[in-house]
């Protein structure tokens, strides 16, 4: 194990000073895993018969209730001696001190490359004993697959049975692969898999289990990166087809900033006057701002949304007959997922591709909540220092940093930053030139798929031979990312393509490490600065793994997507951005200043993921009752029970003509129907009311506090209402003419049929001004302070009009 | 009603925080008490008996009259509101605050950190120039000196310095413990205690004026209706708001539209809250003050009587000023051009009215009507109760303003209350969260 150096020493110091939950002393570990070591000795001459008898042993003792942590040195002894035989690896320290911290439910930071898929071997065998099933939640599906095959014939040596979920897999599989001692899935699976479990009408076809333990790969990606985005199902419903192509072609005559004006990072539309009148006149409506008229403004706003905002190959690829969604932040395809309600068929419109049913959103879950659901929780990742505040805060967990088995060569340089666009891309062209002319391997970083192709195409004019991640398949990308380490390899893909993957110096199969290595490693480039450090650092860490040497350096420009986004590349003063001849602006107060403007990203998003977290309290606990209450009518006679009591008449009517066995059925059937269609109507209804709460505040009112208040009073009559209009179908049945088949379901309704939304808005705002009127101890003094504060806001309007 | 009061004392976590926010409303109660050291208590009774200057008056209200008692309370939060006004103006004056008011969660750390250096620095100031004040006291009647000869000069400047300053800082953590802590906004609660302290002894008085027979007890019913009128009225208006319809294009999914009413933009009928008032009545200081400051001005006593509180012509004016006071900071808060634009770029608009112009205009009209009965009702609170004190010759404790912010600040708290009620609300404790009726 590597010793702590004096910085690590002080910077413990300070951490604990501030009263940081980071532990940085893994000393606390040696102890145990010394004794694991001694007591592998003893297992080396077992034969696989004796093996298996000891697991065998270890989950008798759990089942009869003995506590998992007093068999944790003898158990990750025998795991680590079933690794040894089957992998022929001998676990690593490191390794198995990452094991007991994912066993204590923390967050383990190991490097890339250190081997964190068979460090979490250990502890998921010790909680996977007691039979109730381990979830090893991966980056990807090809990783998901991976793992399980890789790691499979270690676990089956134990006597655990091992499976994995793929998208695409039937209701039979995944019941399969969830009812394994361990199952390895992305968290997207097993956090979609839990909401259709809640929207299913017949009981065989639930396939989870209950939750008990799971182990989050890549935690960061997961659990913050992409936290921003609730998961989402939908399913159709039966809206009738609606005539959108006049909307596209008004929107295709329209002129943007004569008729209309748009923010391309905001992703809002307003007509101008002039485009209000054009309307107007195209369409023949009448006043297009009144209640009658917003069904038009509203289809002609998502007809302007998909033509000018959403960019064919950025936003979305077109493949057959289907719109397919591109990750923003994964820059890959995001299979089944849709924008929401009309913006969907607004690009099919676009692009000229059958319309497929409308939906509307069946049920939701943020990954904060999703993941706890888990009684038990660990993470790891090799980025997570610099998120160490938000892990605890939100997940609860704490962060445990394993140092590496080899200490870190990697240089990372400051950043070359450039005035334009343009020039960034010439430094960043004759740069890769050179050092490809001195056959040293380059992987190039971008944050789109449309930018990676752009510059593959420049390098191919270039004579420069290069590899492009598509954002398509993940396992030939990870085939080609095991390669970028070869000599004279130049690839190029989106910071997360091919994650999970190692690259090793020289290809491989390492043949030609020396070589490379000799030639400073693995050259990562960053094209872009990302919306936080700790994305660039994923990036840089894709070099220098296991004491490899490498070099990894970022290529900014004050004109990149991301300042401009946010609008802070104006709070550079100009008088710092003096170029040199090719543009380069050599001055550290810049760099810093980037570093600043990050860290106001980063605040930013922060305090967004905060709003909208508080927002989703209420509805959270809201879902688990309906849920529960979904459950219960599934699996009893209460539907039959309920009903009789809000329409007697009616259920007796049935009961005499079908028996109760049938009555009951419809009863349930009917029930389950209303009971989703309520609670889809009130998860459309309080996104609305989200949206605009925010204007509660000009009023002085809390809007968080108006939000719950209706949500509250809705959500008792929502209830309500799905049994009356339960009991209203079943007197329509009953009218009809009562059949002996369930009056369910065409295909549609069923949830397999379901797909993701992507919502990503905020529309919440701040308006410090209020804060004088609305705080009232505030208000007393500032207005005894009257000469101070008048100055005070009119500097700040005047601040606002510019 | 009940029951939703006994839910509160069943959630250990909100016990929890109504006995936490008590305990530090006692502490600051405590600390109201305790006087700076080297005080003469009779000479500062007795110069403030005779001290027309209503601003000491004004102040040591929200103080909790720990101003004229000169406690280590003296200089309340004040400081701390001037600290982080001044910081906020730095903000717009120089980039390097504007960028760490955007920064997010670690910017707003580091304001709340200069902030409080800041109110050090302000506090110390003060109190210097507090002890150079009490320091040229000498009491009307017996001619004494406020502080002893003994102590006089620099030894008493620095002991109450750092006795002010110290209190400063404790009040202003006692308000960041409630804030956080406990029930509420810690720094409104410390004022409403301030005035709120009064009452038990206002209902005293009021009471041995009955029993000693100088006042009717007929007169006192009226006394006690009138200020029970007065509470309900305020109440009334601080709670009154136009609900401005609001529709987003979203709300609409194929052709059916949600029956959602309840996207809306509340317009407050008094908007300004309480400053109007109280920029108003400090204005009105302003010209006793300078008469006081310049020496030799004789001829300018007349003028100055004019303006003694409770008379028609100081009336006239004071009322006037709340009135200009509401319209001038309405219109700097609640900019309809900001809202229009605000609202156009969320997609809203208000039915019937296109976005832009012509909703800056609509929302300009709404605003100037309601705005003018909201500010005659300032101007009608602050006046009527030195009426009433000329009048009924009643020693009237409880001044329109202060009943105004007591009730500005326990709505608040009782919404915080329901916040935390609503959050409970489906462990079983309760049916409704609400404690009041009221459309949302």
């Amino acid at each position: 194990m590597s010793e702590n150096n004096l910085s690590i020493k002080i910077h413990r110091t300070i951490r604990r000073w501030n009263g940081s939950t980071l532990v940085w002393d893994i000393e606390a570990y040696r102890g145990t895993v010394e004794a694991i070591r001694e007591e592998g000795r003893r297992l080396v001459t077992l034969t696989p018969d004796q093996i298996f008898g000891h697991a065998h042993r270890f989950r008798e003792e759990i089942r009869s209730g003995v506590d998992p942590d007093t068999l944790l040195v003898p158990s990750f002894a025998l795991v680590a001696e079933a690794v040894r035989r089957v992998l022929y690896i001998d676990p690593f320290d490191e390794q198995l001190v990452c094991g007991i911290v994912l066993h204590q439910g923390k967050l383990a930071e190991m490097q890339t490359g250190e081997g964190k898929t068979l460090a979490a071997v250990f502890p998921v065998f010790l909680n996977a004993l007691c039979g109730r099933g381990v979830h090893v939640l991966t980056f990807n599906d090809y990783l998901a697959r991976r793992d399980a095959e890789w790691m499979g014939p270690v676990y089956r040596l134990l006597g655990l049975t091992v499976g994995f979920v793929q998208e695409g897999m039937g209701i039979t599989e995944r019941q399969s692969a969830y009812r394994q001692d361990v199952t390895y899935l992305t968290a997207k699976e097993a956090g979609f898999d839990f909401l259709r479990d809640n929207c299913r009408y017949d009981t065989s076809h639930i396939v989870q289990r209950d939750f008990h333990y799971a182990i989050v790969d890549e935690a960061d990606s997961l659990l913050i990166d992409e936290a921003r985005i609730p998961m989402i199902i939908a399913g159709a419903t039966d809206e009738p087809e609606e005539q959108l192509t006049p909307f596209a072609q008004l929107a295709r005559a329209m002129q943007p900033e004569r008729h209309f004006s748009f923010d391309a990072y905001g992703r809002k539309i307003s007509l101008t006057e002039e485009g209000i009148d054009f309307v107007e006149q195209q369409l023949g409506c009448g006043d297009l701002f009144t209640s009658t008229g917003v069904a038009s403004l509203s289809r002609l706003y998502h007809a302007l949304h998909a033509q000018y905002l959403l960019h064919w190959n950025v936003d979305y690829l077109v493949s057959g007959n289907r719109i397919e969604l591109i990750d923003e932040l994964t820059g890959r395809i995001a299979e089944n997922r849709r924008w929401p309600e009309g913006l969907h068929a607004a690009v099919e419109v676009k692009e000229g591709v059958p319309a497929q049913s409308r939906g509307a959103m069946r049920s939701s879950i943020t990954i904060h909540h999703f993941i706890a659901q888990y009684p038990k929780v660990a993470a790891m990742t090799a980025t997570a220092e610099q998120a160490e505040e938000e892990f605890h805060d939100w997940y609860g967990l704490d962060t445990v940093i394993i140092p590496s088995h080899r200490e870190c060569l990697r240089n990372d340089f400051p950043d070359r930053v450039y005035r334009t666009r343009r020039e960034k891309g010439h430094a960043l062209i004759e740069e890769i030139a050179t050092v490809h002319a001195t056959g040293r391997p380059i992987l190039v970083g971008t944050r789109t798929v449309r930018e990676s192709r752009e510059l593959a195409d420049v390098l191919i004019a270039r004579g420069i031979d290069c590899r492009v991640l598509n954002a398509k398949d993940n396992a030939y990308e990870a085939s080609i990312v095991a390669e970028a380490g070869t000599a004279g390899a130049v690839t190029i893909s989106t910071n997360m393509a091919g994650r999970g993957t190692d690259i090793r110096l020289g290809g491989s199969d390492g043949k030609d490490r020396e070589r490379v290595a000799s030639l400073g490693g693995l050259y990562v480039i960053g094209t872009n600065r990302f919306e936080s450090r700790r994305i660039d650092d994923q990036l840089r860490g894709r070099s220098g793994r296991q004491g490899d040497p490498g070099l990894s350096r970022f290529f900014i420009s004050l004109e990149d997507d991301l300042f401009v986004k946010y609008r802070i590349n104006e709070l550079i003063p100009k008088r710092y951005i003096v170029t040199s001849a090719d543009g380069c602006i050599e001055n550290a107060y810049v760099n810093n200043e980037i570093n600043r403007l990050q860290r106001i990203i980063e605040g930013q998003n922060g305090d967004i993921k905060f709003t909208l977290g508080k927002y989703s309290v209420l509805i959270e606990q809201q879902r688990t009752i309906v849920a529960s209450y979904r459950r219960e009518v599934l699996a009893t006679g209460k539907a039959f029970e309920l009903l009789r009591v809000t329409a007697r008449p009616v259920v007796d009517n049935i009961l005499a003509r079908l028996g109760g066995e049938t009555t009951a059925a419809h009863c349930r059937t009917l029930l389950l129907r209303a009971l989703d269609r309520s609670w889809s109507t009130y998860l459309a209804d309080m996104a609305d009311l989200r949206d605009g709460i925010h204007f509660r505040r000009f009023g002085r009112q809390d809007p968080l506090h108006i939000f719950n208040s209706l949500a509250i009073e809705r959500f008792e009559t929502m209830l309500q209402e799905a049994r009356q209009a339960a009991a209203g179908e079943l007197e329509r049945l009953c009218v009809d003419g009562p059949r002996r088949d369930s009056p369910v379901i065409d295909e549609r309704h069923n949830p397999s049929a379901t797909w993701t939304y992507l919502v990503s808005d905020n529309p919440f705002e701040d308006n410090p001004d209020l804060q004088l009127s609305g705080n009232m101890g505030y208000s007393v003094f500032a207005g005894l302070l009257w000469p101070l504060t008048a100055m005070m806001l009119m500097m700040k309007r005047r601040g606002r009009k510019s | 009603m009940l029951e939703t009061f006994q839910n509160i004392f069943r959630i250990p976590e909100l016990r929890k925080k109504i006995y936490f926010t008590l305990g530090v409303i006692f502490i600051y109660r405590l600390g109201g008490h305790i006087p700076t050291p080297g005080i003469d208590p009779r000479v500062l009774a007795d110069y403030f008996a005779q001290s027309t200057n209503s601003l000491f008056g004004l102040y040591d209200m929200f103080v909790g009259g720990a101003f004229k008692r000169v406690t280590v309370f003296a200089l309340g939060i004040m400081p701390y509101i001037s600290a982080s006004i001044i910081i906020q103006l730095l903000g717009t004056v120089f980039p390097y605050f504007h960028k760490l008011q955007r920064e997010g969660g670690e910017g707003r750390k580091k304001i709340t950190q200069y902030t409080r250096y800041g109110t050090v620095l302000l506090s110390f100031f003060q109190a210097i120039a507090i002890s150079f004040f009490l320091q040229s006291i000498t009491s009307p009647v017996t001619g004494m000196h406020a502080v002893p000869a003994g102590l006089m000069g620099i030894k008493f400047t620095i002991l109450t310095a750092i006795s002010l300053t110290t209190g400063t800082m404790l009040i202003m953590w006692l308000g960041e413990q409630i804030t956080n802590r406990g029930l509420g906004n810690g720094i409104s609660l410390i004022i409403f205690i301030g005035i709120v302290a009064r009452l038990p002894g206002a209902v005293i008085a009021e009471y041995q004026q009955v029993a000693a027979g100088t006042r009717h007890p007929f007169m006192e019913l009226v006394v006690v209706a009138v200020i029970i009128a007065m509470t309900a009225f305020i109440v009334l208006i601080t709670q009154a708001m136009r609900r401005i319809p609001i529709q987003t294009p979203k709300k609409v999914v194929g052709t059916k539209m949600y029956a959602g009413q309840n996207t809306v933009l509340p317009l407050r009928i008094n908007m300004a809250g309480v400053i109007p008032i109280i920029f108003a009545s400090s204005v009105m200081t302003l010209p006793g003050m300078l008469i006081g400051l310049i020496p030799g001005m004789e001829m300018m006593e007349d003028i100055s009587r004019l303006f003694a509180p409770g008379g028609i012509i100081y009336s006239i004016i004071y009322a006037l000023l709340i009135i200009f006071f509401t319209y001038f900071y309405t219109a700097i808060i609640f900019n309809p051009l900001d809202i229009a634009d605000n609202l156009k770029r969320s997609g809203g608009f208000i039915p019937g009215i296109r976005p832009g112009k012509k909703t800056a205009e609509f929302l300009d009209n709404v605003l100037s009507r309601i705005t003018l009965p909201g500010s005659i009702f300032l101007a009608f609170i602050s006046i009527v109760p030195f009426w009433m004190m000329g009048g009924m010759k009643i020693n009237f404790y409880f001044g329109g303003t202060s009943v105004l912010i007591v009730v500005g600040v326990a709505l608040d708290t009782l919404q915080q209350l329901e916040s935390h009620l609503q959050m409970r609300n489906y462990d079983g404790f309760l049916k409704k969260g609400r404690l009041r009726g009221r459309r949302l």
